[in-house]
C-alpha cells in the first residue's frame, strides 16, 4: 500500500482576503482508508469457519488521498466530482460523523450538516412533535424551538398536515419539512449534500433565496453537487475532486467549465 | 503519521446540553409511541404490569403452589420481582438493535453514539416508575396481608438501588448493540439466554425451597440480578439491606458498565463501516 501520492495543492489565489484572519476550515493532509471485508460475514458461523479457515480478506479503499485546502469565513465553496469520487466523505469528515485515517481537521466555528434530510424521522409522531425531536438533535432546547416554531412551519408550507403522522406524508412534504427545521438556524458553516432539489419549483426558488439570505448573514457555504450550473449559482470558489484527490481549486465558474469539459469527454 | 485531531471551537451550544436535549426527546418519543393509537394510551404502562402479574399468581400460587418459605403476600412478591427484573428485559432488548436501526442518524447527523443505548434504557427506566406505581396499588389493595406494608425504606429505590441498576443495563446494553452491528445472531441467542436468565433468577420462587440443593443456591447467587431483585424485596417488605448488598449491587452495577462502555467506545469508530 503506498501512501506517496503526489500531494496537489492549488493556491487560491482571491481567497485570502484577510490573511491576518484563520481560515474557518483547514484540511491538512487527510487521507480517508477504509478496510473492508471482501465478503460480508454477519452471523457467528460463519465468521467462525473463515476464521479457522483464515480467510477473511480485507481490502483497503482509498477514498480521500492527502487532501489539503483552507476555506476561510464568508466565502462559499462547491464541491464537483462524479459519484464515488469522494465527496461525501469528506463532507462527513468535515461534519466531524468519521475521523480520517491520518491528517487533521480544524473547523473554527458551529456547523450544521445537512447531509440528509429528516435524518431521524420518526414516521409514527406528528410533524409537530418531529420538528421538536430534530430541533434538539440540531442543539435546540425545547424553549428555543417553541419561538422558532411558527416561522418553521411557515417556511414548509405544510399547514395543517403538521398535526398528522409523518407516515401520510408525501416524499415532496417530508423533504420540505426536513428542510425547513435545518435553515431556521444560522451557522457558521452549512452543509449541504445534494438536497437543494426538493419540492416543486417554486420551494426550489425558496430554498435558493433562504440559502442566499444566509449567505449574506454571513454563513459560509460547502455545497456538495454533480451539477455545475448549480455550483457556479450558488458558489463562489469550488474544489473538483477525482477519485479521491484535489483536481483544481479556483474560482467557481473555472472549475465548473473544467469539471463539465471533462463529463463530456467522459461521455464520448 | 499525523495525529489524528478534529477541533471544533464552537460559537454556539456545548456538546452536553446539545446531547441532553436529545436525549430527553428521544426518551418521551420512545415513551409516547409505546402507546401511540391505543384507546388508554399512557394508562397501559400501569395496566400491563398489573394483568401481568395477575395472570402469573394465579397460575404460580393456586396452580403450582410455590408460594413456601415466602413471609410476602405472593403478588407483591412476584410484582416486585418482575418490576426490577422487566427494567432490564425492556432496556436490553430494545438497546439491542438500536445502533443499526438509528443507522440514518448515525451516518448523517453528529450525535454521540452513547445515546441511543442510553435513551432505550432510560425509556425502559420511565416505564420501570410506573411498575412502581402498579406495585403500589397491589399493596395498597393488600395492605392488611402478611408482609405488605409502605415503609420509609422503599424511598431507597431511588436512591441507591436504582443508579446501580441503570449502570448494571447500561452496560449489558452497551455489549449487546456493540456485538448485534457484526453478528445478528445475538438477538436470537440472546432471548433465549434473557428466558433463561429469567428462571435463574428467583421472581416466583424463593431461594429458601433449595434448601435441599445447595449447589443450586450457590449457583444462583452468582446471578447479578438475584442481588438486585432481593435487594429491592428487602426495601418493600422494611428492611435495610446490609453494607455487603450495597457493595455487591454496586460492584455489578459498575464493573458491566465499565466493561460495556470500553467495549462500546473502542468499536464506534467501525460502527459506520460494520453495518
Amino acid at each position: 500500500m503506498s501512501d506517496e501520492i503526489n500531494v496537489q495543492t492549488i493556491p487560491i489565489t482571491d481567497a485570502i482576503a484577510k490573511p491576518q484572519e484563520l481560515p474557518l476550515v483547514e484540511v491538512n493532509d487527510v487521507t480517508m482508508r477504509f478496510r473492508m471485508p471482501t465478503e460480508k460475514i454477519d452471523n457467528l458461523k460463519e465468521f467462525f469457519i473463515k476464521f479457522v479457515k483464515r480467510k477473511i480478506q480485507y481490502e483497503d479503499l482509498v477514498v480521500l488521498k492527502n487532501i489539503s485546502f483552507h476555506i476561510n469565513r464568508g466565502e462559499s465553496v462547491g464541491i464537483l466530482g462524479r459519484n464515488g469520487a469522494g465527496k461525501s466523505t469528506l463532507l462527513k469528515l468535515i461534519s466531524g460523523i468519521i475521523e480520517p485515517t491520518s491528517g487533521s481537521i480544524i473547523v473554527r466555528g458551529s456547523i450544521v450538516p445537512l447531509l440528509k434530510l429528516g435524518a431521524g424521522f420518526d414516521s409514527n409522531a406528528t410533524g409537530k412533535e418531529n420538528i421538536f425531536l430534530n430541533g434538539a438533535m440540531l442543539g435546540f432546547s425545547k424553549k428555543e424551538m417553541q419561538e422558532k416554531y411558527d416561522s418553521i412551519v411557515e417556511f414548509s408550507e405544510l399547514g395543517k398536515f403538521i398535526h398528522m403522522p409523518l407516515k401520510n406524508y408525501s416524499s415532496g412534504m417530508l423533504a420540505r419539512l426536513g428542510f425547513s427545521i435545518a435553515v431556521d438556524v444560522s451557522p457558521d458553516l452549512l452543509i449541504i449534500d445534494e438536497i437543494l432539489a426538493v419540492g416543486d419549483a417554486p420551494f426550489q426558488k425558496k430554498c435558493a433565496d433562504k440559502i442566499a439570505s444566509l449567505q449574506e448573514k454571513g454563513t459560509t457555504l460547502l455545497l456538495v453537487s454533480h451539477n455545475a450550473a448549480q455550483v457556479k449559482r450558488l458558489c463562489k470558489t469550488a474544489l473538483w475532486i477525482k477519485d479521491g484527490e484535489i483536481v483544481m481549486y479556483d474560482d467557481a465558474i473555472k472549475v465548473s467549465d473544467a469539471y463539465a469539459a471533462d463529463c463530456q469527454t467522459q461521455k464520448s | 503519521m499525523q495525529k489524528k485531531y478534529i477541533e471544533e471551537v464552537s460559537t454556539g451550544k456545548s456538546k452536553l446540553s446539545r446531547s441532553v436535549n436529545t436525549l430527553c426527546s428521544m426518551v418521551v418519543r420512545n415513551v409516547r409511541n409505546q402507546y401511540r393509537n391505543s384507546v388508554l394510551g399512557i394508562l397501559w404502562t400501569v395496566l400491563n404490569p398489573l394483568l401481568n402479574m395477575i395472570v402469573i399468581a394465579f397460575v404460580f400460587s393456586r396452580i403450582l403452589d410455590v408460594n413456601k418459605g415466602i413471609n410476602l403476600f405472593y403478588p407483591v412478591y412476584l410484582l416486585s420481582g418482575n418490576t426490577v427484573f422487566g427494567l432490564l428485559r425492556t432496556a436490553t432488548t430494545t438497546s439491542l438493535p438500536c445502533i443499526v436501526n438509528n443507522y440514518d442518524l448515525l451516518s448523517k447527523t453528529r450525535i454521540p453514539h452513547e445515546i441511543f443505548p442510553l435513551s432505550n434504557v432510560l425509556s425502559a427506566v420511565v416505564n420501570f416508575f410506573f411498575s412502581f406505581i402498579a406495585l403500589c396499588i397491589v399493596m395498597l389493595i393488600s395492605i392488611n396481608k402478611p408482609g405488605v406494608g409502605f415503609h420509609a425504606t422503599l424511598l431507597m429505590t431511588f436512591l441507591p438501588f436504582l443508579p446501580a441498576l441503570i449502570l448494571f443495563c447500561l452496560g449489558i446494553s452497551f455489549i449487546l448493540s456493540t456485538v448485534y452491528i457484526r453478528f445478528r445472531d445475538i438477538s436470537h441467542i440472546y432471548s433465549v439466554v434473557l428466558t433463561l436468565w429469567m428462571y435463574l433468577t428467583p421472581l416466583f420462587y424463593s431461594l429458601d425451597m433449595m434448601d435441599k440443593h445447595e449447589t443450586a443456591k450457590t449457583v444462583l447467587k452468582i446471578n447479578p440480578m438475584y442481588h438486585y431483585v432481593t435487594y429491592f424485596r428487602d426495601l418493600v417488605m422494611g428492611q435495610v439491606p446490609s453494607l455487603l448488598s450495597h457493595a455487591i449491587i454496586y460492584a455489578w452495577g459498575i464493573g458491566i458498565c465499565a466493561i460495556g462502555y470500553m467495549i462500546f467506545h473502542f468499536s464506534k469508530k467501525k460502527f459506520l463501516l460494520h453495518i
